[in-house]
C-alpha cells in the first residue's frame, strides 16, 4: 500500500513537472534588420555684421574674412553614420549694398573642398531676406565629411561707399538637418 | 550598435521580474519558504539541500512588452516593432530579472526532541537587474529631435541597476508557544559586480526661436548623469585579458564588496485554523568598495553653432572642446553604499477540513490539528528606485496526499492582472521535491507573457515522524 502510494506520488510529480507550454514562432535574426534613422536639427552658422564694421579708418574694406574650426566630422560615429545633410541659410541684408557671401569648406591641409556662394541684393527699403538650401548626398556628402574648417568670405559689390555712420546689418542664420542611419 | 541590439535582445529574452515568490511564500512543507519568511512555521529534525539543486529560481518580467512584441515572425518590420514598443511604453514601465541559485543550504533543530527551535543556513548566488523604460532617450535615438522642437527630453528616464552577489545566511526560528513562531536571519552579502545609475536628471532641449533671438534654435543640454560601478571597471580597460564570467564569479564568492542585512518574520495563530504571517526580507546594504569607478557627466551646454567674427581676429572655437569643457566626463573613485531591494510579505490564512491520515496510526507529536484545505490572501511589496512594487495574491492550498501538497495562486500586479500560479511539494522517501511556476495562463504562448517565474528544488528532510 505504502509503495503504491509512493509510486502514485512520483507519477503525479513527474507529470506535473512536464508543464506543457507553447510559444509563437520567434525570429531572432530580425536584429540584423535593426536600423535607427533619427533626424536631428541644429544651429549651423550665425553672424550679424553692422555696416560700419566694413569701414576701418574711413576706408571701406571690400572683403571680410574669418575661418573657424568645424570638427564635428572628426567624430567617427557621426561620420560613419551620417547618410545625408541639408543646410538652410537665411541672409537678411539691411545695408544699401549688394554682397557675395561665401563659405569655403576646408580640410586639415586648408585645401578647398567646396565653395558655397550666395548672392545678396542691396537693401532698398523693403524686406530683403534671401534663403538658400543645400543638400549633401553621395559624393558631395563625402567631401563634406572631410571638412574640418569653414572659412567665411564676405565680398562687397560696387556701390555708394560705406562710412562709419552707415546703417544696416548683414545677418546670416542657418541650420543643419542631419539624417543618420545607424545599423 | 550591434552591441545595442544584442543587449536589447538579451533584455527581451529574459524579460522582467518582481522577486515576488507568491507560490513559495508560507508553503511550509518546503524548507526554502524560510527564505521568504524566517518566521514561517516550518519544522524538521534536520534537512539539507541537494547542492546546487536545492533552490533554483528565476523571475523575469517586462510591464510594457513581451518577446513576441519584439521578435514575432509576422512580417512586421523589426524597426516598426521597436517604434510600437516605444510608443506604448512609459518611463514607469520596468524590465526586471532576478535569478537565485542555492549553492548549499541546511538546517537542524537545536535542543532536545521537545525543542521547537531551529537553525537554518545556506549560501546562494543572486542576480538582479532592474531597468525603467528610457522612453525619452529611445525617442531621441529612433526619431531624432527634428519633429520634437520645443520638447525637453528628460534624462531622468535613464534609470537602471544591476548586481551579481552571493549571500551567506544563518537564520533562527522558534515556536515560542502554540500561537506564535518568531524568526530572524542574518545575511552577509558579497557583491561581485554592481552598476547603478538611478539618480539622473537633466534634459536635452531644442526650441525654435521667433524674432528677437538671433539664432534659429535654442539648443541646451543640461546633464546630471552618474553611473556608479563596482567590480566592473577593470573589464572595460584595454589591457584586460581575463574571462569576465570567471572573474565575476570569483569576485562574487571571494573578495567582493561586503554588506550586511537581516530578515525577520513571524507566524501567529489567532485560532488553530486562522493564521497570520508577515516578513521583511533583505533589509540591508552593501558597501561598494572593490574596483569602484563612478562616471559623471555634469554640466550645461548651449549650442549656438559656428559664429565667425569679422572685426577681430579671434581664436577659432572648437565645438567638441567647448562641449567637453561644459559637460566634462569625470571619473571618481569614491566608495558608495547600495541598499538591497527590501521585500515585505504578509498573509492571512484560513484552514478547514480536518486531515485523516493515510497511515495506520500516527498519534504522536501532533500538537495541533492538521487541515486539508487552506485559503487566504497575501500581500507583497518591494522597494524600487521609483514607486514601490506591490502585488496582491489570493491562494488555495491543499494536501492531496499525506506527502503531497499543492498551492494555487491568483496574483494582481503591475505586470499582469491574471497571473495564476501553481506549486507542488512532494516527499518521496526523505527527499522533498518542489516545483513552482506562475503565470500559467501564459504557458499557452510564453512568448507573449509579460512576466514569468519558476522555482525548483530538491531537499533531504528528516522529520521526527520519520524516525
Amino acid at each position: 500500500m505504502k509503495l503504491c502510494l509512493k509510486k502514485r506520488v512520483f507519477t503525479i510529480l513527474c507529470l506535473s513537472l512536464l508543464f506543457i507550454s507553447c510559444s509563437s514562432d520567434l525570429d531572432f535574426n530580425q536584429t540584423d534588420d535593426f536600423k535607427l534613422e533619427p533626424v536631428f536639427v541644429a544651429n549651423l552658422v550665425y553672424f550679424d555684421v553692422p555696416a560700419h564694421d566694413f569701414v576701418d579708418d574711413g576706408t571701406e574694406h571690400i572683403v571680410a574674412f574669418d575661418a573657424e574650426d568645424f570638427d564635428v566630422f572628426k567624430d567617427k560615429f557621426f561620420n560613419d553614420n551620417l547618410a545625408k545633410a541639408e543646410f538652410d541659410f537665411e541672409i537678411t541684408n539691411t545695408i544699401n549694398r549688394a554682397f557675395t557671401v561665401s563659405l569655403l569648406l576646408l580640410n586639415d591641409n586648408d585645401e578647398q573642398l567646396e565653395t558655397l556662394d550666395y548672392e545678396v541684393s542691396a537693401y532698398t527699403g523693403s524686406a530683403n531676406i534671401s534663403k538658400f538650401h543645400e543638400v549633401f548626398e553621395e559624393q558631395r556628402l563625402d567631401l563634406l565629411k572631410q571638412t574640418t574648417k569653414v572659412a567665411f568670405v564676405i565680398h562687397i559689390k560696387a556701390g555708394s561707399p560705406l562710412n562709419e555712420n552707415s546703417l544696416g546689418n548683414l545677418k546670416l542664420r542657418s541650420s543643419a538637418t542631419v539624417y543618420m542611419e545607424i545599423e | 550598435m550591434r552591441k545595442a541590439a544584442v543587449i536589447l535582445a538579451i533584455i527581451a529574452n529574459f524579460y522582467g521580474f518582481s522577486q515576488n515568490k507568491q507560490v513559495l511564500y508560507n508553503f511550509t512543507s518546503i524548507p526554502q519558504s524560510l527564505l521568504v519568511n524566517p518566521g514561517a512555521d516550518v519544522s524538521y529534525k534536520y534537512y539539507f539541500g541537494i547542492p546546487l539543486l536545492s533552490g533554483i529560481s528565476a523571475n523575469v518580467g517586462s510591464s510594457s512588452y513581451s518577446a513576441y512584441d519584439l521578435f514575432a515572425d509576422n512580417g512586421v518590420d523589426f524597426n516598426d516593432k521597436i517604434r510600437n514598443i516605444i510608443q506604448k511604453s512609459s518611463s514607469n514601465d520596468k524590465t526586471y530579472i532576478n535569478e537565485q541559485l542555492e549553492v548549499f543550504s541546511g538546517g537542524f533543530r537545536v535542543g532536545g526532541s521537545e525543542s521547537q527551535s531551529y537553525v537554518s543556513f545556506g549560501l546562494y548566488q543572486e542576480f538582479d537587474f532592474l531597468m525603467y523604460f528610457p522612453k525619452d532617450l529611445a525617442i531621441l535615438a529612433v526619431d531624432g529631435n527634428q519633429n520634437y522642437i520645443g520638447r525637453s527630453f528628460d534624462l531622468s528616464d535613464l534609470n537602471v541597476k544591476a548586481e551579481v552577489l552571493s549571500v551567506f545566511h544563518v537564520g533562527f526560528h522558534k515556536k515560542i508557544n502554540k500561537k506564535l513562531v518568531l524568526g530572524g536571519r542574518f545575511k552577509m552579502y558579497s557583491s561581485g559586480a554592481n552598476a547603478t545609475s538611478t539618480q539622473n536628471s537633466g534634459f536635452i532641449y531644442t526650441g525654435q526661436n521667433t524674432t528677437g533671438i538671433p539664432n534659429i534654435y535654442t539648443q541646451i543640454i543640461d546633464s546630471n548623469l552618474e553611473l556608479r560601478t563596482s567590480g566592473i571597471a577593470k573589464f572595460t580597460k584595454d589591457e584586460y585579458e581575463g574571462s569576465i564570467p570567471g572573474d565575476v564569479a570569483r569576485n562574487t564568492f571571494l573578495g567582493g564588496s561586503l554588506g550586511l542585512g537581516i530578515d525577520a518574520g513571524l507566524t501567529y495563530y489567532f485560532k488553530d485554523n486562522l493564521q497570520f504571517t508577515a516578513s521583511i526580507i533583505d533589509l540591508g546594504f552593501i558597501k561598494q568598495s572593490k574596483d569602484i569607478e563612478t562616471l559623471t557627466y555634469k554640466g550645461k551646454y548651449q549650442y549656438d553653432g559656428v559664429q565667425p567674427n569679422f572685426s577681430n581676429a579671434d581664436e577659432p572655437e572648437n565645438i567638441f572642446d567647448e562641449f567637453e569643457k561644459a559637460i566634462p566626463r569625470d571619473t571618481l573613485y569614491n566608495k558608495y553604499t547600495t541598499w538591497r531591494p527590501t521585500k515585505f510579505n504578509a498573509s492571512i490564512q484560513y484552514s478547514f477540513g480536518e486531515k485523516r491520515s493515510d497511515e495506520e496510526c500516527n498519534c504522536k507529536a501532533q500538537s495541533m490539528r492538521k487541515y486539508v484545505n487552506a485559503v487566504g490572501a497575501q500581500m507583497f511589496a518591494m522597494t524600487t528606485p521609483q514607486n514601490p512594487f506591490i502585488a496582491f495574491t489570493a491562494f488555495y492550498k491543499r494536501s492531496i496526499l499525506e506527502k503531497l501538497d499543492v498551492k494555487a495562486t491568483y496574483t494582481l500586479d503591475a505586470f499582469s492582472n491574471k497571473n495564476i500560479g501553481f506549486g507542488l511539494s512532494g516527499t518521496i522517501g526523505k527527499v522533498n521535491i518542489y516545483a513552482l511556476v506562475d503565470n500559467i495562463l501564459e504557458f499557452r504562448d510564453v512568448s507573449k507573457a509579460n512576466s514569468m517565474a519558476f522555482q525548483f528544488g530538491l531537499n533531504y528532510v528528516l522529520q521526527d515522524l520519520d524516525e
